[in-house]
C-alpha cells in the first residue's frame, strides 16, 4: 500500500467527526458573515505582551503579496484571501508603509469585509516613509480605515530611538496598543538584544524558520525572560523553502503525521515555528486563499514535541 | 551577520510578477487604441531619422516619455515601489532633453547610411522595440493587453528611444541621451530577473548591442 493510501486510511472520519462536521456547517449557515469571522475553533492562541488576551499562533504577513495598487482584480483576489484567513480563526495582519500599497489594500478588504473583533492589526513606521511616528501612524490608520492599530513597530530598526520614543508616547496616550521592533534575514542581532534588554516594548519581530534559528541562542531567551512576544517573519524563507519542497516533491515524513499531525508541508514548517515556546505567532503571506487555509490549518493541535523539534530540523537539514 | 551583504535583489521588488504583469497589462486596458497613434509616431521617428530630419526626429518621442512617466510611473507603478514617483521624474528629464536637443540641434549626426555598422545597430534596435517587443507577450501565452508598446509602456520606450538616438546623435550628446533609457533597462532587467521572467536576458541583451554600437560611433567619430 502506498504511503498515501495508508494515510487516507488511517484518517478516514469517524461517524461522531461526521456529525461534528454536518453541525458545524449548518450552524456557518444559519449565522451571520461577521459570526463567522470570530471563529477560531481549533486555532491555537498563545498569550501575548504579559497580559491574559491571547493571539492566533498564525498570523498574516503582506510583503509583496498585497502590494496589488488599484487592480480592481486584484483588490478583489486578496479580499478573498483576508477572508479565509479570518473564517479559519486568523488574528495577527502584519503591514508597512514600505510595502507599496498593502496598507490601501488591507484598508480595501476591511471595507468589503467589515472589521471581524478577531483583527489584530499591525503597522510598522519607518523613516524613508517621511513623517514623523505620529504623522506616519496617522495616514497608516486612513490607509487601513481602522480606528487604532494593536501593535506599531519601528520597521527594521530606522531611527529607532527617535521612533520608538514616539510610539512609547503614543502608547502611554492609549492612541495605539502595543509596541516593537523588527528586523528580518537576521540582520543587526546584537543590537536587537541591546534594545530589548534596555527598553520596554511588548514585541519583537524577526526572521525565524526552520532553517534560520541563530533567534534561539540568545533573542528567544531573552524574549522569554523579558516577556517580549514575538512575530516569526519569513516563515518559508520568503518562499523558496516550501516552494523547493513541493517541486522536488519531497515526500513528508510519515512520523510527521503521527507526532504532530503534520499532512502538509505548510504544517511540517509552520508546526515547527510555533511550537518553540517564546514565538507567539508566524506570518506566512500568501496570495492565494487555498494556500491561506493550508497556512491556518498548521495552527491546529497537535504540536510537536521538543524531541520531535529536533527531528524536524534533522530531516530538513539531510535534504 | 554583515547587514549590507545580506540583502539580495529581491528585497528590493516590492511586488509579485503577478502583479506587475497585471500593471502591464492594465496600461494595455487602459489606453487601447492609443497604441495605433504610438506606434505610428515611432515609426514615423524611424522614417524621419533616416531621412536626416533629426531635430524633428527627437521631438517626436518626447511627449511619449512624459506620457509614460505620468501614466505609467507616476499613477500606477508609484502605487507599488515607492521609488516609482523618482523614476517619473527621469522620464520627465528625458522628454526635456530631447526637446532641448531638437530646439537646438545639439549632438546632430550627418545623415546617416544603412551600412554604417552603428546605424544599422540603431535601426535594429528601434525595431526590435517597435515591433518585435509588442509580438513577445502574446507570442508567449499572453493576451494582446499583455503586449507592450512603445509610448505606452516603458521598456518599448527605451529600447526604442536608444535604437533612435544611435541613429541620429553622435558624441556627448549621444551619451548624455542614452543616460536615462539604459538605466531604465538595467532596472528593468534586474527586476524581470527577480520575478524570474526571461524579458531580463531580452533586455540585458539589447543593452550589451546598443552598447558595442555606442562605443562603434565614439571610435569612429574620433577618427
Amino acid at each position: 500500500m502506498s504511503p498515501l493510501i495508508k494515510h487516507r486510511t488511517k484518517h478516514r472520519i469517524t461517524r461522531r467527526q461526521s456529525l461534528t462536521l454536518i453541525g458545524a456547517t449548518l450552524a456557518a449557515i444559519a449565522l451571520p458573515t461577521a459570526s463567522l469571522f470570530a471563529n477560531t475553533a481549533g486555532m491555537r492562541q498563545k498569550a501575548f505582551a504579559g497580559t491574559d488576551k491571547k493571539l492566533p499562533v498564525i498570523g498574516m504577513g503582506t510583503w509583496r503579496t498585497f502590494n496589488v495598487g488599484s487592480d480592481p482584480k486584484l483588490l478583489d483576489a486578496r479580499t478573498e484571501v483576508v477572508k479565509a484567513f479570518f473564517e479559519h480563526g486568523g488574528g495577527l495582519i502584519d503591514s508597512s508603509p514600505m510595502y507599496g500599497s498593502a496598507p490601501d489594500v488591507m484598508g480595501y478588504a476591511l471595507q468589503q469585509l467589515g472589521t471581524p473583533e478577531s483583527l489584530f492589526a499591525a503597522e510598522k513606521v519607518w523613516s524613508p516613509a517621511g513623517g514623523s511616528a505620529r504623522e506616519q501612524v496617522a495616514e497608516l490608520k486612513d490607509r487601513w480605515q481602522v480606528e487604532h492599530f494593536d501593535l506599531v513597530q519601528v520597521h527594521n530598526l530606522t531611527d529607532w530611538r527617535e521612533h520608538l520614543a514616539a510610539l512609547q508616547e503614543m502608547k502611554a496616550e492609549g492612541a495605539i496598543r502595543h509596541v516593537g521592533i523588527t528586523t528580518s534575514h537576521g540582520r543587526r542581532h546584537g543590537e536587537i538584544e541591546q534594545i530589548m534588554t534596555s527598553e520596554d516594548i511588548d514585541f519583537v519581530q524577526l526572521t525565524y524558520n526552520i532553517t534560520h534559528r541563530e533567534a534561539e541562542n540568545r533573542l528567544l531567551p531573552l524574549a522569554e525572560e523579558r516577556g517580549i512576544s514575538v512575530i516569526a517573519n519569513r516563515p518559508y524563507d520568503g518562499g523558496s523553502l516550501i516552494k523547493n519542497l513541493k517541486r522536488r516533491d519531497v515526500p513528508l515524513p510519515e512520523w510527521a503525521n503521527e507526532e504532530c499531525g503534520c499532512t502538509t508541508w505548510a504544517d511540517f514548517l509552520l508546526k515547527f515555528i510555533i511550537s518553540h515556546p517564546a514565538i507567539t505567532c508566524a506570518i506566512p503571506a500568501t496570495t492565494q486563499v487555498e494556500h491561506m487555509r493550508e497556512n491556518m490549518r498548521a495552527g491546529h493541535a497537535p504540536m510537536p514535541s521538543p524531541d520531535a523539534r529536533q527531528r524536524m530540523a534533522a530531516t530538513i537539514e539531510s535534504l | 551577520m554583515n547587514a549590507w551583504t545580506s540583502y539580495r535583489l529581491k528585497d528590493f521588488i516590492p511586488f509579485t510578477a503577478e502583479v506587475y504583469f497585471r500593471l502591464l497589462e492594465r496600461m494595455g486596458e487602459t489606453f487601447w487604441p492609443l497604441h495605433l497613434l504610438t506606434l505610428a509616431l515611432g515609426a514615423a521617428t524611424l522614417v524621419l531619422a533616416l531621412k536626416h530630419r533629426p531635430r524633428i526626429a527627437c521631438l517626436l518621442p518626447a511627449p511619449l516619455w512624459a506620457f509614460v512617466a505620468v501614466a505609467f510611473f507616476f499613477q500606477r507603478y508609484a502605487e507599488l515601489n515607492w521609488a516609482g514617483g523618482y523614476v517619473a521624474y527621469a522620464f520627465i528629464a528625458q522628454a526635456v532633453l530631447l526637446v532641448v536637443m531638437a530646439l537646438t540641434g545639439w549632438g546632430m549626426d550627418n545623415e546617416p547610411r544603412a551600412t554604417n555598422p552603428p546605424v544599422a545597430i540603431g535601426i535594429a534596435i528601434t525595431l526590435f522595440g517597435l515591433l518585435i517587443m509588442p509580438l513577445m507577450a502574446p507570442l508567449s501565452g499572453g493576451s494582446w493587453y499583455q503586449a507592450e508598446v512603445f509610448g505606452i509602456h516603458a521598456d518599448p520606450t527605451a529600447v526604442t528611444t536608444l535604437g533612435l538616438v544611435l541613429i541620429m546623435l553622435r558624441g556627448f550628446a549621444l551619451w548624455i541621451a542614452v543616460i536615462i533609457p539604459a538605466l531604465w533597462l538595467v532596472v528593468s532587467g534586474l527586476t524581470l530577473q527577480v520575478l524570474d521572467s526571461s524579458g531580463a536576458a531580452v533586455l540585458f541583451g539589447v543593452l550589451a548591442i546598443a552598447l558595442v554600437g555606442l562605443v562603434w560611433k565614439s571610435i569612429e567619430s574620433r577618427r
